[in-house]
């Protein structure tokens, strides 16, 4: 066989592997989204549902990764679809809230949302809202009590900020917010994906003569961490 | 704000089309949670379509890729051609990822939205009532589209832009293509170049293009059309576009590279594949244009978009191969799966004369043309021109003069103001050494469609209104794919009825002669503008 012919197969395949794997772990979330809410079938204050609710969580980080990954790779081979609309900023907000409700209920967190029921802003669906969902999956995980969804007027866009009141992110991160070229982390074993794809996104978001931004700050409102993302 | 209200969809109609059955057993659980109960599911286009075809639904969830027959994509395009949707209908596209197809395509192949995968009760809830509200609030400028009264379409949109509403750029980006539909180019050209101001929005560099385009500068529709081109694929109607500026500007091998990467990103568009086929046919790539056409007659069979155009270019591009067994092929094809249609059959049977005729089969090419020649006489109105260009030098070569000059004279007739067809009409005598006669003939017949055309202005002038509308009248006859002829035709039509009153009958013939102008020269911008005037006139709306 070729060398060009091996080359091709493998992206292709690595690519069908990305497809049916998050197609698994659809299912598998939703059967854990099942279990934990039908009644009887892990008792509450259980052992078993604490586990079963972290699992929930894992499976969740990874179908957004794969999510990501697809993504990525169809905006690095220039054929993603970005769809820039003016869209309501509160029905985003709950729809990102409504589909992380399950998870903040579980890990005994309050979900607050703090959104200007007019505002709007110009953005690409799928893309902020799969930033947002991985921001409030990373809150959660972290926040000891509280997560708040903050969408305000940013210059003639808007700024989204998810925070929490957890101990707020490493140095590390911080030092790496706005950095949008970064390799993977042997150090720390962060592959760097979900701040990689949250700057990229951010960044494809252009108008005004601006790009978006991403930020990350320490010592919000709520004492933790704060992840902004700022939209022309 | 964090609880979502359930929607009430107790007396919302329902389809859900969808192959997996578990899959329709969660959609059913979860719209029962919204107490819908009027839901009915089909597990495929052939069980979908009739259903359509018998309710107006006011929503429908359809899964992108269904088993088999057509697919979630495939179904939207034939609902929204053949209008089985009602106009507050939502489309809801339950699909793995997002495609091109559903944001960048024409406004017929995008749904109102899409759902990815994994379908939650939030996801479907959220989406549903937003597309639901905003289909309730656009479906009176969807019915006035519908209607054809765009001059009250646009009126229905100003009045919504002028209160608060969510849909604010859905309604501007609307207002701008129903402009550029009536020929109103400045105002749509306003819309775009406000729309640019706040983003760089592909739909707006579109309109921008599409505009340079009609008014014939096609260097700037390129570079416009390249904005949104350049370096990325997923823009399949941009793309559609460049490739027409590309060969109005003589460009055909980047034209052909251009439908090579929207079709890469999107195979299944039997209009894109018949696109690309006739430029690699006319850059001489045989083999490709073979394979673009014969994919073409596949995609279209089961849909509305069937027609015989693949299957007249299959067969040509096969001959050119020198592959006549293989041209034969697609006219037998055609005559099978157009059988219902007179001219197509015709056609599929004419066009083995030049087939017959190359493969030496000399008597049987002659059987055929005497067998043919007074139905091939009667129909040469309606015979499009490349048949009739195909067939003329056979005709000839067989000693069938009259015939083909009675093709080329209504060849001429439809297409005076064309200068590329009428050379190659006088070629085909030339070729027969007869180059004097086709001069003589394609005069003739272009000093008679002139003489029509100013005959009829002369009599509107004298202000012999009914004299004018007869001779028109009688011409088109004569020339009914003549687009001017069509135009001039329904101006003495409306200017009778701005003096006599509206009339049912005189509107539609009116309307008919407007809407075969367009189809044979796209964007004409009087076309738009006649739209215009015959809908006002005997209306009191608009001005």
């Amino acid at each position: 066989m070729e060398e060009a012919d091996s080359k091709l197969d493998l992206s292709t395949f690595l690519l069908s592997s990305i497809h049916d794997m998050k197609n698994s772990m659809g299912v598998m979330v939703a059967y854990l989204q099942d279990a934990l809410t039908t009644p009887g079938d892990v008792p509450a204050d259980s052992g078993a549902r604490e586990k079963t609710a972290q699992a929930l969580y894992e499976a969740q980080r990874v179908s957004d990764h794969l999510v990501q990954l697809l993504a990525l790779y169809k905006i690095d081979q220039a054929f993603y679809p970005f769809d820039s609309q003016y869209h309501v900023l509160a029905d985003l907000s709950r729809e990102a809230l409504a589909r992380v409700a399950d998870l903040a209920e579980l890990r005994g967190i309050t979900l607050e949302c703090d959104c200007d029921e007019e505002l709007c802003a110009w953005l690409d669906y799928d893309l902020i809202f799969g930033v947002v969902v991985q921001a409030l999956h990373n809150a959660l995980r972290y926040g000891k009590g509280r997560v708040m969804l903050r969408v305000r007027p940013h210059a003639s866009g808007a700024r989204i900020s998810v925070e929490d009141d957890g101990p707020g992110f490493p140095d590390f991160l911080l030092a790496q917010g706005n950095a949008r070229a970064r390799g993977i982390s042997f150090t720390t074993g962060s592959t760097g994906l979900g701040l990689y794809f949250a700057g990229l996104v951010a960044g494809m978001h252009k108008g005004a003569g601006r790009a978006g931004m991403l930020r990350l700050e320490n010592g919000g409102p709520l004492g933790g961490g704060v992840l902004m993302l700022e939209l022309p | 704000m964090l609880n979502l209200p359930r929607p009430d969809l107790s007396s919302t109609e329902i389809l859900v089309i969808e192959d997996y059955e578990g899959m329709r057993r969660i959609l059913r659980d979860l719209l029962s949670r919204a107490g819908a109960t009027r839901v009915t599911f089909a597990a495929n286009s052939q069980a979908a379509v009739p259903l359509l075809e018998r309710h107006r639904y006011d929503a429908v969830l359809c899964d992108l890729h269904l088993g088999q027959g057509l697919n979630g994509q495939q179904i939207l395009e034939e609902a929204r051609h053949r209008q089985l949707l009602a106009p507050h209908t939502v489309w809801l596209m339950v699909s793995a990822e997002k495609t091109a197809e559903m944001v960048t395509g024409t406004m017929e192949s995008r749904p109102d939205d899409y759902l990815l995968k994994p379908i939650t009760e939030t996801l479907l809830f959220t989406r549903l009532s937003r597309q639901m509200a905003r289909r309730r609030d656009l479906a009176p400028i969807e019915q006035a589209m519908r209607d054809r009264e765009y001059l009250k379409a646009i009126n229905l949109t100003e009045a919504q832009l002028g209160q608060p509403t969510p849909h604010l750029w859905d309604l501007k980006r609307l207002k701008a293509d129903l402009a550029l539909h009536v020929g109103n180019h400045a105002h749509a050209r306003e819309i775009y170049l406000e729309a640019l101001g706040e983003r760089d929005l592909p739909w707006a560099h579109l309109g921008l293009a599409k505009i340079h385009f009609l008014e014939g500068r096609h260097a700037e529709a390129r570079a416009e059309l390249e904005q949104v081109t350049r370096g990325n694929r997923a823009y399949l109607e941009a793309h559609d576009w460049l490739a027409r500026t590309l060969d109005k500007l003589g460009d055909l091998d980047t034209a052909q590279a251009v439908l090579n990467a929207a079709l890469t990103t999107s195979p299944h568009a039997p209009t894109r594949q018949g696109q690309f086929g006739e430029i690699a046919y006319r850059r001489g790539d045989l083999e490709t244009a073979a394979g673009a056409f014969r994919r073409q007659i596949d995609l279209a069979r089961q849909t509305p978009l069937k027609a015989a155009d693949p299957y007249l270019w299959l067969s040509r591009v096969q001959l050119a191969r020198g592959k006549g067994d293989e041209a034969l092929r697609a006219l037998a094809e055609l005559s099978v799966d157009l059988r219902e249609d007179d001219t197509a059959r015709l056609l599929a049977r004419a066009l083995e004369i030049p087939v017959h005729l190359q493969a030496g089969a000399r008597e049987r090419a002659r059987a055929l043309t005497q067998e043919l020649s007074g139905e091939l006489s009667a129909q040469a109105h309606e015979l499009p021109a490349e048949a009739i260009l195909e067939l003329a030098k056979p005709l000839m070569e067989l000693g069938e003069k009259d015939t083909a000059a009675t093709l080329l004279t209504s060849l001429v007739g439809n297409n005076h103001e064309h200068p590329e067809i009428l050379e190659r009409a006088k070629a085909v005598f030339a070729q027969a050494g007869l180059a004097d006669e086709g001069h003589a003939l394609v005069d003739r017949a272009t000093r008679a469609a002139t003489e029509s055309m100013n005959q009829g202005v002369k009599l509107a002038r004298e202000g012999k209104l009914d004299e004018a509308i007869e001779f028109t009248r009688e011409a088109r006859a004569r020339m009914p794919n003549n687009p001017r002829l069509l135009l001039n035709h329904a101006f003495l039509l409306i200017a009778w009825m701005e003096q006599y009153g509206r009339d049912l009958r005189i509107a539609s013939e009116a309307r008919s002669c407007i809407e075969t102008a367009r189809r044979l020269k796209p964007g004409e911008k009087r076309a738009g503008e006649l739209l215009t005037k015959l809908e006002l006139v005997g209306n009191d709306f608009g001005g």
